[in-house]
């Protein structure tokens, strides 16, 4: 389930770009100035703090285990 | 022996909620509705209708991604709910809420605006500085007070079903 909805969301976010034709004249200079070289970079940094703050909620969500882990003596023998 | 409490997972929920609610209020207020910036102004300002629509399209990304960061929440949330050792407590998830938009205005001003300059709070002034300072300072004031209202939580121990609401 978890896997058919990532790959539906995917999907999704990878179909509507081309398909966005609101604007049949710029559409083309509005595409290559979205396609660049730059696009990844843009992508990631843009996507930076949702990524900070994602990793920051599962750090308090799994706090206990992560405290457990990090206290608890290695195991003899 | 009394089962073990743990906050973390409702304080988690709320987080990534209120952090969600809150790219949402920056995206439609200051984006959409005021204009005072977009996700790439600084680096391509809008000032023709190619760069607009470009900075249309990473605000959309910018939206799309805190729409999933605010359905992930609600996911772990639903899941906090059914679990007996997590007190179901307002105090603690309104804090948590408040955290989550402070964290995302503190993080995305810290990230965005100064560390990599995508953009400014307002974009259409030579000063930018006092602006994005402003941002900043109401991110600080929501963390604490949304760290307020999760220590007021603490004394909160019923879980789901047994609280008035």
């Amino acid at each position: 389930m978890k896997a058919l909805t990532a790959g539906l969301l995917t999907a999704l976010f990878l179909l509507i770009g081309p398909v966005a034709l609101a604007c049949r004249v710029c559409r083309p200079k509005v595409q290559a100035a979205i396609h660049t070289p730059e696009y990844t970079v843009n992508l990631l940094t843009l996507l930076l703090p949702v990524g900070a703050l994602l990793l920051l909620a599962a750090v308090v969500f799994y706090a206990p285990i992560i405290k457990t882990r990090l206290t608890s003596s290695p195991a003899h023998g | 022996m009394a089962e073990q409490v743990h906050r973390g997972p409702l304080i988690s929920a709320g987080l990534l909620i209120g952090a969600g609610l809150g790219g949402f209020v920056d995206g439609i207020v200051l984006h959409q509705i005021l204009q005072w910036h977009n996700m790439l102004s600084a680096k391509m300002p809008p000032d023709n209708l190619v760069a607009a629509k470009v900075n249309m399209y990473w605000d959309g990304m910018f939206h799309a991604a805190v729409w999933v960061m605010t359905a992930i929440g609600l996911t772990v949330l639903w899941r906090v709910g059914h679990r007996r050792d997590v007190p179901w407590s307002g105090r603690t998830f309104f804090g948590a809420l408040l955290l989550g938009w402070g964290l995302f205005n503190v993080i995305e001003g810290i990230i965005d605006h100064e560390l990599l300059g995508l953009h400014h709070v307002y974009e259409y002034t030579d000063n930018k500085l006092p602006w994005d300072l402003a941002f900043l300072a109401l991110g600080v004031l929501q963390l604490v007070v949304g760290w307020a209202f999760i220590r007021a939580g603490r004394n909160d121990t019923a879980v789901r079903g047994e609280v008035n609401s």
